[in-house]
Formats: structure tokens, sequence, C-alpha cells
């Protein structure tokens, strides 16, 4: 399993650098460093992200925790323009990838999400498709080819710790998988595109163990060649595959989330700035 | 209790041999509260209701029909497209021929016109704009087709000469868009009719369709866009599947509504018994029209024989909607 995995991160390597969108400037060779500066978001009227500012550094893992509703995954969906799709919400601050502006002109929004792919929290695999099919669906939605189709499909789902249970059946649909079969699906989805960075939110909350571990895994390798955010309510899981982290919090009833704290993940963990911070890593809050 | 631990000890004692014997699966029944078999009733005699009348109508169209049909011979009935009440024939494939490109030609105008409307309030127009165009849609959709057939008769059919005309200058290559001579009259024909009928239908489209597409699952739709893709591969890889057999229901109650069209029809067209494949000049017909035009007037002989293409018609719609229903079955993914 493990040797197979590094002949593939040996294929991805090359595949990837060929596939990265040319005019989005030379850190496309490596990895890419993603900043949000005083990113302050709204749902209607209602603010619910006050001034986050958070620096997301290429090839590492940055988690982001806090308790229900305190706007992780508001924040992370600011991260690709995902924020925008919801009637009503305005957001405040600026995002850079590798210092250009994600909201700027320049930048088209298709290309910001091709470059910086996501994975929900909740598993939407595309019902009218099969596995296969849902696999190579970003490449299909975003006019890339495929090189080798059912290369990218094996590797993506073996990425994602589904080949084996869907080898034999590659063309059911996506919606015969269990949650957590589906979950995978979506993450392997979002590896086919070859992304920059990668957003994850709650990947891993509706999987077993050993499924857990085969995201992580993956989460760890890709972190050498792209960037990786991702939300997580795990403490483990959290020092486990990230360097970096943010602990966000809702101070009072109705007031907007911020990021109380944010750096080292070892350093938060285990020798935090903030009192706040510590109680709730080490699960004494409320 | 005690009657309990008795099967229980009795249970460990049966034959070994017969604890493996196959089982035996039930569906477990429930007796119904009073209320819910009042209920049932209730809903059991409306759906017998419905069976009853359709049964009960269609026993009557046929034996009203019977004289007709006797007096013309069916296998003349369906390929004749001689009509005479005097002399009992009655020839309906011109009419039924008829029928079918006029609810053609308001298919090819409605469907996609009504589906563009239909993802433009959904996807594209600001909220207010889409609930307005959502509310003239269904005021379109109560309008009396009298009223479509008029505005068609005196106002709308010469806007449409040019059109006409444009069609059969530059798609000369389409057989049907050909014309037989270069004074033709360009109104009163199937051309026209379809337009106006095509234009009454794109409301039952719209709003069937809208309805359909706006219970997409929001979160898929924001997968396909999380992935890279326009607003348009959104509403292709999600929104089309997703409302597909939706969509095709109201393209099939709209075609129903087509074929059957009587007003419209029979204020525009220039009534021909032929088959008039110049869809562009004047000359068509459809069954509707047909009856709408000779029912009042008709001796009872064809009186007889409007019923029996009246009952063609039915048939026609009944097929068209079985083929339709096994295409959307063929389409769906298990
Ligand atoms: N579509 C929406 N419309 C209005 N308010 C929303 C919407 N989505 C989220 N919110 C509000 O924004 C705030 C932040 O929500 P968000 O989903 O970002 O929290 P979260 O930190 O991801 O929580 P969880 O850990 O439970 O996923 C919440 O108070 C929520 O009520
Ligand atoms: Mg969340």
């Amino acid at each position: 399993m493990s040797t197979h995995l590094d002949h593939d991160q040996q294929h991805r390597t090359n595949e990837s650098v060929a596939l990265a969108p040319q005019h989005l400037g030379p850190a496309a060779q490596g990895a890419s460093s993603l900043t949000a500066t005083d990113v302050s978001c709204w749902f209607g009227s209602r603010q619910v992200l006050e001034r986050c500012s958070l620096s997301m550094e290429p090839g590492k893992v940055t988690a982001l925790i806090g308790p229900s509703g305190c706007g992780k995954s508001t924040f992370l969906r600011t991260l690709n323009r995902m924020h925008e799709v919801v009637p009503g919400a305005k957001i405040a601050g600026t995002v850079e990838l590798d210092g250009q502006d994600i909201y700027g002109e320049d930048l088209g929004v298709t290309e910001v999400r091709m470059a910086i792919g996501m994975v929900f929290q909740k598993p939407n695999p595309f019902p009218s498709m099969s596995i296969r099919d849902n696999v190579l669906a970003g490449l299909k939605l975003s006019g890339k080819s495929a090189g080798d189709k059912d290369t990218v499909v094996e590797e993506s789902l073996r990425r994602a710790g589904l080949w084996n249970e869907v080898k034999d059946r590659l063309h059911d649909g996506g919606m015969s998988l269990s949650g957590g079969q589906q979950q995978r699906l979506c993450i392997a989805r979002s590896l086919a595109v070859h992304p920059r960075v990668l957003l994850m939110d709650e990947p891993c909350s509706a999987l077993d163990p050993i499924s857990t571990r085969v995201v992580e895994e993956t989460v760890i390798e890709l972190a050498h060649q792209i960037t990786i955010v991702i939300v997580t309510h795990n403490m483990q899981q959290a020092q486990r595959v990230s360097s970096q982290c943010a602990f966000f919090l809702v101070e009072e009833q109705k007031q907007p989330g911020r990021i109380v704290e944010a750096g080292d993940t070892a350093t938060l963990f285990t020798n935090p700035k903030d009192q706040r911070t510590l109680d709730y890593v080490t699960g004494r809050f409320g | 209790m005690a009657v309990g631990d008795a099967v229980a000890v009795a249970a460990r004692n049966v034959d070994p041999m017969s604890a493996i014997s196959p089982q035996v699966p039930i569906r477990p029944s429930d007796r119904p509260s009073r209320g819910d078999r009042i209920f049932r009733g209730f809903t059991v005699g409306a759906a017998m209701l419905a069976l009853v009348t359709v049964v009960v109508a269609i026993l009557f169209l046929a034996n009203e029909a019977r004289p007709a049909l006797s007096s013309t011979g069916l296998k003349n009935f369906f390929t004749s497209t001689i009509w005479n009440g005097f002399i009992g024939q009655f020839g309906i494939l011109g009419v039924m021929v008829g029928t079918m490109i006029i609810a053609t030609i308001a298919m090819i105008v409605a469907v996609p016109a009504a589906l563009s409307m239909a993802l433009f309030i959904n996807e594209y127009a600001p909220r207010k704009v889409g609930r307005l165009l959502t509310s003239v849609v269904d005021l379109l959709a109560a309008l009396p087709s009298l009223i479509f057939g008029m505005w068609g008769r005196d106002a709308f059919q010469q806007k449409l000469v040019p059109v006409a005309r444009w069609l059969s200058d530059h798609l000369y290559a389409i057989p049907f868009f050909r014309l037989s001579a270069e004074d033709v009259v360009l109104v009163r024909s199937s051309f026209v009719v379809g337009v106006i009928v095509g234009i009454m239908v794109i409301p039952i489209i719209t709003s069937i369709s809208r309805d359909v597409m706006a219970q997409a699952p929001r979160d898929v739709c924001e997968a396909a866009l999380g992935l890279g893709g326009t607003r348009w591969g959104m509403i292709r890889t999600v929104i089309l599947p997703f409302g597909r057999s939706g969509i095709i229901g109201g393209i099939l109650l709209a075609f129903g509504r087509a074929l059957g069209e009587t007003i419209a029809v029979a204020l525009i067209i220039q009534l021909t018994f032929d088959i008039n494949w110049h869809v562009l000049e004047a000359g068509g017909s459809s069954v509707a029209g047909l009856i709408a035009v000779r029912f009042g007037e008709a001796t009872p002989l064809e009186r007889s024989g409007l019923i029996a293409a009246g009952f063609a018609l039915l048939v026609l719609t009944f097929t068209v909607n079985l083929i339709a229903r096994r295409i959307v079955k063929r389409g769906q993914i298990k």
C-alpha cells in the first residue's frame, strides 16, 4: 500500500506541474502561499466574521479549530470565493494567492476555484453520475484534459482511500455509496484536478478510524506539494496533520467570530498565549 | 411472564433440524386506525372515479364513432385525406399529420424559450426580477386561448410574414421551408398557428421546469462551482440532470396541450384535408381545429366522423405519453 502511494506520488508531481495554469505566475512550480488579511464576512446584515488575518504557508497544513458556529467554514469558503455563492453574503478584506488578490480583476472566479480546491463539510457527490464520472467531473467542468482517465481515477481514489472498496463498481451511481464513502469520493474528486491549494472542511467527520488514517496520510503527503487548510473538531487530528493552527471563537452571543490565536501547532497546543485557547484545546471549554 | 418462560423453554426443546428450516418472509401488517381507513376509502374512491370517467368517455367515443368508421372503413379512415360528410368519407391522415406538424412547430418554439426563461429566473436574474417574471409567466398561463387566437389572427400573424419569408429565403435547405410558388400566401399557415400555440404553452413548460430545477440540491450545485465550473457548467452537470424527468413531464403536458389546442387553430388556420408539407403556406389542419370548425353544422354522420377523429387524437396523445415515459425511464441512473 505504502509503496503504491509513493509511486503515485512521483507520478503526480510531474503531472501537477504540467497542469498548473501558466499565467498564474512562477510560484505554480512549488507550493502556493495563501494570505488572508482583515477578512470580515456577512450573511445579509449579520456579521459572522470580524477582521480575520491568517497566513497559510506554502507546503504546510494549516488547521482551523474552534467551537461550532464560530465561522470556520465561512472563513474557509472565503479562501476560494465560495462564500459569495450564498445569496446576500458579503465580504471585506483581501485574500492573496502567491501575492495575487483572488478577489481582484486579474483572476476569474473559476480560475481561483480551479487553483484552490475544496472538500465540503457535507458529502456532495453528483447524484446523476457514476463513481468514475464523479472523479472525472472536475476535469470536465474546468475543461482540462485528463491525460489517461483510468490512471487519474485510480490514483485519485487511492489517495482518498476508497480505491479498494469501489474498484469493481466504478460504474455504479455515486449515491450508491455510504456517507463516509461519499465523502472520500468527494476528496478524490478534488484531488483529480490537482489544485495548488486544498481546503478541507471536516473531511473526516463521517469516517471510520481506518479511512480517517488514510485521509490523514494523504493530507500529510500532499502537503509536500500543495498547501492545505483543514477544519477539524478533532484535536488529535489537528496535532497529527497540521504544522500551523488557528483558533476561532465567538466571544459573546451575536458577536462575529474572530481568530483568537494562530501560530505553530505545537505551541498552540502546549503553550498558548491566550487562556481561552488553552481551555479549548484541553477540553475545559464552556 | 410465566407463559413467556414456558414458550422460551419449549422453543429450546424443539428439534434442531427445524431451527434451520427455510424462513418464510412476510410483510409486517398493520391495523390502520378508523381515521386512516376512512381517508383511505376517500382516496380509493377518487382514484376509481378518475378511472371510471376515462373508461366511460372512451366507451362513449368508441360507440359514437362507429357509424362513421363503418361507412368509411377503418383502413380508409387512417390512410385517406378525403373528408366528405355527404358521401360518408372520413379520411383523417392529413388532419393527423397536420396536428403533429402544428404541435411540433409549437414545441420547437416553446421548449428552448421556456427552458431559457426558467434558467434565467432561477440562476441568473436578480431575485426581484425573477419574482416579477414568475408572476408574469403565471399570468400568461391563465390567459384563455381565445385571446391568443384573436391576437394571433388580427395582429401577430402579419408580423410573422417577414419571418416566414426569411425562413424560406435562408433555410431553403430544409424542405419544409420551401415555397411551392412565388406568390403564395404566408398567413393562415401551420407555421403561424404553431408559433402562436408555442407561445401559448411556454408558461406551462416554464413554470413546471422552473419549479423542478429550483429543487436541485444547493450543496451539489456548490460542488460543481467549487471544482471551477462555470454557472453553465453547474446547470449542465447538476441542474438539468436533476430536473430531467420533471422537465420532460412539463414538455409532455405542453405537447398534449398543443395537440389538442382548438380555438386558436380554428380561428387562424385555413382548413385543408390534404397533407400540406409547406408549413409556411396558407392551409393546414388539426383534429381539434377541424372539430371546432365543423361540429356545429355537421350532419349526424359527419358528427360521428368528427368524434372518430377525436378518438384517434386521444390514442395519439396516449401513445406519445407512453413513448416519452419510456424515454424518461431509460435515462434514469440506478
Ligand atoms: N447560509 C447561511 N446563511 C446565514 N447564516 C449562516 C449561513 N451559514 C452560516 N451562517 C452563520 O454563520 C455563522 C458561522 O457559521 P459556520 O458554518 O462558518 O460555522 P462553523 O465554525 O463552520 O461551525 P461548525 O463547526 O458547526 O461547522 C453561524 O452563526 C451560522 O449561523
Ligand atoms: Mg463548519
